[in-house]
Order: C-alpha cells, then sequence, then structure tokens
C-alpha cells in the first residue's frame, strides 16, 4: 500500500529530536567554564599558549628521527593488523551474513537450523571482537605472547575483525536478491553465489569501507604502544597529556602525513576502478590487457605492503625507542604451543560476572538477609505502588532503590557514552553535510560539466580556494585523532561530557565529509543536467543531497556505532560513564565486575547493530 | 624470508618444548609501572638493565609499557621476570599471584615515602597544616583536583586515604571534578598550567620537575610516611637467578650506570626488602577501602 505522505520520515525526526533532549537532560552538562569569567580567561590562556605553541613544531634533528622511527612502527603494526582483519573479518562476514549462511534455497528443518544458528554465532562473535575495547585485548594477549609490539598489532587486529566483518556482512546482505539471481539459478552453491554474484556487486562499497579502516587503524594505533610497541599513537597520547605541544605539532605532522598519502591513495583507487560510463573522464575503449592490469597491479601493492610489514617486524631495524631490535614475529610461535594457552587462565575470573543478585532477594539466605539489614537491597514498591507512576517522587524512590543493585548502576552508566555519542555525531553530521558542499569535487571543479556555464577565471580559482579549504579542514578533522581533540577540549572546558561530546563532532564531522561528498561525487552528471535551474547551490540541496540522502544515512548510522565506542573510550580519559568504570575495575583486577561492565558494553554494541540490521539502512552496489 | 621465518617457528617451538632452559631465561625482561614519561624511563629504567646484564651476565632488557595492569600480566603470567612496582600493583600482584610472588629489593627511601599536595601559584591557596583545613577551604570554591593514575600508591591511593581520614570525606564530595591525568609529571605540569587548582603526587617526580614548574605548583601539604616502590619478581624464576639479580641491585651504586639511575631514582641505594612489608596493603586493599570509584 503506497501512502501519499509516507510517515517513516516524521518518525524519525520524532525519535532523534527524542533521544537529543534525552541526551542533553539524562546526564549532566557542566558549561560552568563558559560562565564563570576567571576560569574562562584561565581557559583562553591555554588556549592560547597552545596556539603559539602549535605554531612551532619542535625540528630537533634527534625528535624527527624519533618520530620517523615511530611512523615506520605504526605503519608496520597498523598494515599487518589490517591484513590479518581483512583475512578474518572475510571468513567470518561469510558466517554472518544472512545471504551466505543462510542463503535462499530451501533447506531441511536440520539445515535450516544449523545455519540460522552458525549466523547467529558469527554475529555475536563479531559483536564481541568489536565491543571489547582494544586495550582490554591487547592486556590478554601479554599473557598469551608477552610484550612487544606484534602483541599491539595482534589486538587491534581483533578489533578491526569484528568491525571489518559487521560490515562486510551488512553490504553483502544489502545487495538485492534479484541482482544476483541468475547465478543461483544456473545452480552455484552458497560460495560460488557469493564469489560470482555478491562480492562483485558490493565490491566497490567494501574497498571503501577497508580503506576507510586501514586509515583509522594508522591513526588510532595507540594501543601498540600500551603494551610495549612504540608507535605514534601511544606518544601523542603522552605528549598531550604533559602538554608538551611542540613535540606533539610535530608528531602530528607525521600523522597527518601518514593519513594524506592514506587519502591519496585511496582516491587514486577509486579513480581507477571508476566504472560509471557517464563519467566526462570514463575510459571506454581501453585494451583489455589495461584493465585487467590494474588488478594485478593493486594485489602486487598490497603484497609488497604485507611483506614489507612482515620484514620489518621480524627482521628490520624495528626497535621501539630505547630497546635493540628483535625479532617481533617469533613471539607468535608461542600460540601454536598449549603453554601459552594456559597463561588465559589468569583472567578465569572475567567468565563469572558479579550479578549481585542478593541485593534482589536471590541466592543464600544469610547473605540475602545480611543485605536487607544494612539496608541495601532493593525493594521497590515499599514505598511506591506501581499505580504512583505519574508522581515524579514515585520515579526518584525507585531509582534510589535500584541503585542497591550493582547491575542497575552498571546499566546507568552506559547514559554517559549514549548521550556523548548521540549529541556529538548530530552535532559533526550537521557539521559534514554544511562542508560537503565546498567539499564536492564535481560542484567546485567540474561543475561546468553539466551547467554548461563557461566561468571567468577569477571565479573558478574562487571555486577551487574553496574546494582546497574545504578538504583541509576535513583532512584535520579527521586525521586528528578523537582522543587528541578530546584532550584540548579539556584543557578548555576541563574533564566531562562536554569535551568528549565535541571531540566526538569534530572528528565525525571529518570522517563524514568525505565519505558525503563522495557519494555526491558519484552521482552521475546527467542527473544534475536535466534539472538544473541555474544555481549551483539550489542544485546541491534540491537535486544531490536527496539522491545521496540514503548513502548519507547509512555512513551516519555506522558512524554512531563507532562513536560510542569511542565515547566508551574517552570515558577512560577523563569524561566518565561506563568507559571510565570498566577500565577502573579492570586495571584494579576487579575482574568479576569488569566483566559486568564489559557485558553492558557487548550489550551496547550488540543492540545497535541489531537496531541497523533491523532499520536496513546500508545499500551497496 | 619464508624459509627464515618457519626456521624461527621450529626453534620457538623447541625452545618451548625443552624443561631445561624454563630455569635460567635467556633474556631478562624488566618492566615497571609508567609513572613518569616514556623518555625518562626508558633512559634511566635501560641504565638499570645494562648495571644487571654486566653484572649478572644475562642479556637483560627493558620494555617500556603504556598501562599499569600490563605491568602486573605480565609478570604474573611470566612475561616480565622483573617489574618496578609500586605498593597498589604490588598487593594487587600478591593477591593475584599468592606467594609465588617475590619482593627482591626496594630503594632506600621507599620505606619513608611521602607525598605532596600541590597548588596552583595562581590560585593563591596557602600551604595547610592538614587535609581537614584543605577540604574546609574548599567549600563553595568550585576547585579541580587531579590524581595521577588510579592503579597508584603516591599520587592516588595514599592521598585520598589521608583525606579520607583527616576531613572525614571524599575528595568527590568536596571538589568539583577529581580527574586522573595519567602520570606524576602530567599532575604537576597541569597544576603548574592551572589546568587543575590542586593535585596530589609523590615526593621523587616533584622533585624532579623544572624549578619554574615547581615555582607555579608550589606544595601546600606533605603526608605522613608510608611503604611503596619496590622490584619484585616470580619465585619460578630459580633462586639462583632471584639472588643474582638481587645482588646486582644492592651493588647499583657501585657502577656508573646505576649512580645515574639512583640519582634519577633520587635514592642512595637499594636496600633488602620483603613481601611482608607491604602486606598492610593486601589488607587495606581487600578490606574494600575508597579507590574512587
Amino acid at each position: 500500500m503506497h501512502t501519499k505522505r509516507p510517515w517513516g520520515a516524521w518518525a524519525a525526526i520524532v525519535v532523534v529530536a527524542v533521544l537529543l533532549v534525552g541526551a542533553l537532560t539524562a546526564v549532566s552538562w557542566d558549561i560552568s567554564v563558559l560562565r564563570d569569567s576567571a576560569q574562562r580567561s584561565m581557559a583562553f590562556g591555554r588556549m592560547g599558549a597552545w596556539l603559539l605553541a602549535f605554531a612551532s613544531p619542535e625540528l630537533d634533528q634527534a625528535f624527527l628521527q624519533h618520530c620517523w622511527a615511530l611512523t615506520l612502527q605504526t605503519l608496520s603494526a597498523a598494515l599487518l593488523a589490517t591484513f590479518l582483519a581483512i583475512i578474518a573479518a572475510l571468513v567470518l562476514a561469510m558466517g554472518s551474513s544472512k545471504a551466505v549462511s543462510v542463503g535462499h534455497d530451501k533447506q531441511g528443518v536440520l539445515g535450516r537450523w544449523a545455519s540460522r544458528f552458525t549466523c547467529s554465532l558469527s554475529r555475536l562473535i563479531q559483536d564481541v571482537l568489536r565491543g571489547v575495547p582494544d586495550f582490554v585485548w591487547a592486556v590478554i594477549l601479554v599473557a598469551l605472547i608477552g610484550l612487544g609490539p606484534l602483541t599491539g598489532a595482534l589486538a587491534l587486529a581483533l578489533s578491526m575483525t569484528g568491525i571489518l566483518a559487521k560490515v562486510y556482512s551488512e553490504l553483502w546482505d544489502s545487495v538485492a536478491p534479484k541482482r544476483y539471481e541468475q547465478v543461483r539459478i544456473l545452480g552455484s552453491g552458497r560460495l560460488g553465489i557469493l564469489a560470482y554474484g555478491i562480492m562483485p556487486l558490493a565490491a566497490r562499497s567494501v574497498q571503501s569501507f577497508t580503506l576507510m579502516r586501514a586509515e583509522c587503524a594508522i591513526r588510532n594505533a595507540a594501543v601498540i604502544g600500551a603494551v610495549g610497541g612504540g608507535g605514534l599513537g601511544a606518544d601523542i597520547w603522552y605528549q598531550i597529556q604533559f602538554g608538551a605541544w611542540s613535540k606533539v605539532t610535530t608528531l602530528l605532522l607525521f600523522t597527518l602525513a601518514l593519513t594524506l598519502s592514506a587519502d591519496l591513495l585511496s582516491n587514486l583507487i577509486r579513480r581507477q576502478l571508476r566504472t560509471d560510463p557517464n563519467h566526462p573522464r570514463a575510459k571506454n575503449d581501453e585494451p583489455l590487457w589495461r584493465q585487467i592490469g590494474r588488478n594485478y597491479l593493486a594485489v602486487g601493492i598490497m603484497a609488497v605492503a604485507l611483506g614489507w610489514s612482515l620484514w620489518f617486524m621480524g627482521w628490520g631495524n624495528n626497535a621501539p625507542p630505547g630497546q635493540q631490535p628483535r625479532n617481533f614475529l617469533a613471539p607468535a610461535t608461542e600460540l601454536f604451543s598449549g603453554q601459552a594457552w594456559q597463561h588465559l587462565s589468569f583472567f578465569k575470573r572475567m567468565l563469572s560476572p558479579e550479578f549481585d543478585l542478593a541485593a534482589l532477594g536471590i541466592g543464600e539466605e544469610r547473605v540475602v538477609e545480611a543485605r536487607k539489614e544494612a539496608g541495601k537491597s532493593v525493594e521497590l514498591f515499599v514505598k511506591h505502588s506501581p499505580w504512583e507512576f505519574y508522581k515524579k517522587e514515585a520515579w526518584q524512590g525507585w531509582n534510589a532503590a535500584l541503585n542497591n543493585w550493582f547491575v542497575w548502576k552498571v546499566i546507568t552508566s552506559a547514559g554517559v557514552p549514549l548521550a556523548m555519542a548521540i549529541v556529538g555525531t548530530l552535532l559533526g553530521m550537521g557539521a559534514a553535510a554544511l562542508l560537503s558542499y565546498p567539499h564536492s569535487f564535481s560542484f567546485m571543479w567540474e561543475s561546468s560539466q553539466f551547467t554548461g556555464a563557461r566561468l571567468p577565471w577569477w571565479a573558478n580559482v574562487l571555486r577551487r580556494t574553496q574546494l582546497v579549504l574545504a578538504r583541509l579542514t576535513g583532512l584535520v578533522a579527521r586525521g586528528v585523532p578523537e582522543v587528541m581533540w578530546a584532550f584540548l577540549f579539556i584543557a578548555f572546558f576541563g574533564p566531562g561530557i562536554l569535551a568528549g561530546a565535541l571531540a566526538i563532532a569534530l572528528h565525525t564531522a571529518g570522517v563524514l565529509v568525505r565519505v558525503f561528498s563522495e557519494s555526491i561525487d558519484n552521482i552521475p552528471y546527467r542527473r544534475f543536467e536535466q534539472s538544473f535551474s541555474g544555481s549551483l547551490p539550489v542544485c546541491f540541496g534540491l537535486v544531490a543531497v536527496p539522491v545521496a540522502w540514503r548513502d548519507w544515512l547509512t555512513y551516519s548510522f555506522f558512524q554512531f556505532e563507532s562513536n560510542v565506542r569511542m565515547a566508551v573510550v574517552l570515558g577512560i580519559v577523563g569524561a566518565g560513564g561506563l568507559g571510565f568504570q570498566f577500565s577502573f575495575h579492570f586495571e584494579w583486577f576487579m575482574f568479576e565486575k569488569a566483566a559486568t561492565y564489559l557485558l553492558m558494553i557487548i550489550a551496547l554494541t550488540v543492540g545497535i547493530d541489531r537496531l541497523s540490521r533491523a532499520l536496513n539502512l546500508s545499500r551497496a552496489g | 624470508m619464508l624459509k627464515r621465518f618457519l626456521l624461527t617457528l621450529c626453534l620457538g617451538l623447541f625452545t618451548l618444548s625443552s624443561p631445561l632452559l624454563a630455569k635460567a631465561p635467556e633474556r631478562l625482561i624488566i618492566t615497571a609501572i609508567p609513572d613518569d614519561s616514556a623518555e625518562n624511563m626508558r633512559e634511566f629504567f635501560g641504565l638499570i638493565a645494562r648495571h644487571i646484564q654486566a653484572s649478572t651476565g644475562i642479556p637483560t632488557e627493558y620494555v617500556h609499557v603504556e598501562n599499569y595492569a600490563a605491568t602486573v600480566t605480565a609478570l604474573a603470567t611470566g612475561r616480565a621476570h622483573l617489574a618496578w612496582f609500586g605498593a597498589v600493583t604490588t598487593a594487587q600482584a600478591y593477591m593475584m599471584m599468592g606467594d609465588e610472588l617475590e619482593v627482591v629489593a626496594a630503594r632506600d627511601i621507599d620505606k619513608g615515602f611521602i607525598s605532596y599536595f600541590v597548588a596552583n601559584a595562581d590560585s593563591g591557596i596557602a600551604p595547610v597544616k592538614d587535609l581537614k583545613e584543605l577540604a574546609q577551604l574548599a567549600k563553595g570554591k568550585n576547585w579541580n583536583f587531579t590524581f595521577g593514575s588510579k592503579s597508584s600508591t603516591s599520587s592516588h591511593l595514599m592521598p585520598r586515604s589521608f583525606f579520607a581520614d583527616q576531613s572525614g570525606q571524599r575528595p568527590e564530595q568536596v571538589f568539583r571534578t577529581v580527574a586522573y591525568s595519567g602520570s606524576h609529571d602530567v599532575v604537576v605540569q597541569k597544576v603548574a598550567n592551572g589546568e587543575f587548582h590542586i593535585g596530589a603526587l609523590g615526593q621523587p617526580p616533584y622533585e624532579r620537575a623544572s624549578d619554574a614548574i615547581k615555582a607555579k605548583a608550589p606544595i601546600i601539604y606533605t603526608t605522613p610516611k608510608f611503604t611503596n616502590y619496590c622490584f619484585a619478581t616470580k619465585k619460578s624464576l630459580g633462586r639462583d637467578t632471584i639472588d643474582a639479580i638481587h645482588a646486582a641491585l644492592l651493588s647499583l651504586h657501585a657502577s656508573e650506570e646505576g649512580r645515574k639511575a639512583l640519582g634519577y631514582l633520587k635514592s642512595q641505594g637499594f636496600v633488602d626488602a620483603n613481601i611482608s612489608e607491604w602486606m598492610s596493603y593486601v589488607e587495606l586493599l581487600k578490606s574494600g577501602v575508597d579507590i574512587g570509584k
């Protein structure tokens, strides 16, 4: 049934508004820095000192060499992690993609159950991999293979596997079954359908996301240093804490150079693989060997990169500062001996999370009685019955009663990262949408292709300057890790949710503006041509944005999910909430309670993942 | 390359499967809790590693980590052989490892360690005679407070417990925000530049700070004495090896590099120590003392 006015959009707007209001009211946003004049002037002083130091990077010869060594370490560990993650994620995604593991053919009852089970299990595995913060993987891996850069790389690979497997499986599932029906009808099995039907159709989106993630891995690989591997991320983290801004500037320049080259490389690959035959730059008359040769070239580059990172970690001059170089690959052999796995028993207590059932009156009578006498058990409807739900005091009373239960505290602590992520994502989305107009190549550089206008040279120069400025803004916003933005805002606003949300917003804007304008640039120009009415901004707002809107939503939702995880991590650096509580209990080796918080983090991840699958936002091909 | 990799693999498997080599390790890995800048720690703990190598004849290497929990995990699972712990991490390691943990040596100053409360010079906070006075001064002032790391003894647990004992209140009830900056040197830096009004840190890191920073972050209170850092190891390392390390640490002042390291550690030399001196911390942690949840 078709309705003239779809209600879905309105429902979405209402939901977003409710979430926003909830995020702004449920947790306390401390903005006293902006109101108190003494604090404000101090904050401005710090920002001024920061800007001044920022303009004068540390260019000492020894420090530059140090940075270069760190860059190589980061690159090798991040590349290795990315390759391992891609391989593992491809396998895992086969399980968690419904189109592959369940398929469309008729199966027996047993077969259907088995494949459904595989699918749910794989999804759960990837959620756990993604949900557990990477520094926790790192500490666990220390028990398995000891300290060193390989430990950091493997930890990075584990969490990246979770992210990539989710993206791959969602993209595969979003290819319409009609489009690969021929392969199925010809009698191909499910793997055949994947290889010859689904994968080629989803390849472009898959590539795009893989490159984006690889870039993130290079930037955010602070975890490599957490367990003794060196690397840019850990050094930046430390120097920011210490306020050595001139060194931070140098380190950031190195990071930005890495990001920029990854950016340019991925743009190059994208351009090479552009398939729109209507694009004015499309090459339709190329000889076959050149078309095929490109793929071999891509594979060759990847092989060289992998080979280099393996060689560097094993035999190159790979010493983290102050250590002798040695073969950091060797510890991996211990994974194949049973002994290393025995060390995992160190974390055995993580398997028995604390549910504090005594507070609910479940369990040993003696313990329950003791809790009751201490007044620390949940007695929900003693003071206020459920029929008093319209009274404010009743809700406060219930909350106070529930607060005696440990699990309730765990659940409510999730409010902080959620609030940060919601506000940060919405702000970032808005900024990215505004910035994507000057950021768009087709509107700023090639617009004459569909407007037909011949502009004077100065107008062209003006537009191109806009493009370059917008691209630079985007590059800096996403090239600087969230944690770094968070520290900057903490220096200004003091530690708290506000600093975290702004950091997330800025980084989100940088990431989204790139993919937003990419999807604008992917629109064939003939679609603009027929509806162009003389004004570029109007054409952008009324034609380009509606066409790209669904892609924008997909990307934003992905970003929201990763922002929630980032907000959990930012909790560790001073914004509080779930992440802080988890890392606190983990680092004090209170594994039972830490495990409860970890379950909550995983539950958040699972919840958002299932929601995004239910909304069916992603679209590939 | 592949051949060499396979060779390493075989060698690795062989090394692991031979029980003889488990006793005296081929390479001693030293690690430490990250309570100072990575550069400083790499330099001076690297010197200690060199001294131990020269003295025991076993190749020794310092591996710097940026995570307190990773040091305890590394020692408990035998991935590091010698670890420089604070009192809290020692107690945590004891709770994880039991009698398997052995304290090898401690500095002379670790048996009577003190922490400082420092305040930003511009905020006009005068020295106080005790923390009760500080808590009263802080009433309604919206001051920010920072500890070092959550798992630190002299920049968190002891200052916090002295504060609670003397004022009868938690820092969270008195200050607007209570944050954890990461390490001692960051605490004094952040107090000096005004990001926080007050902070707590151990004595040696404060003395290492430059005079300019000290002038901007003067001491307003000195805590009573308590026990702190030590070098800890695992008994399964073997009596002979442990004795050799013990002798090396006690003779640290005898070598050039050892003296440099001692200068950094603000100590005259290492002395004998026993886990029993840290047992009060184990009791403290088990008693559910406030650790700033």
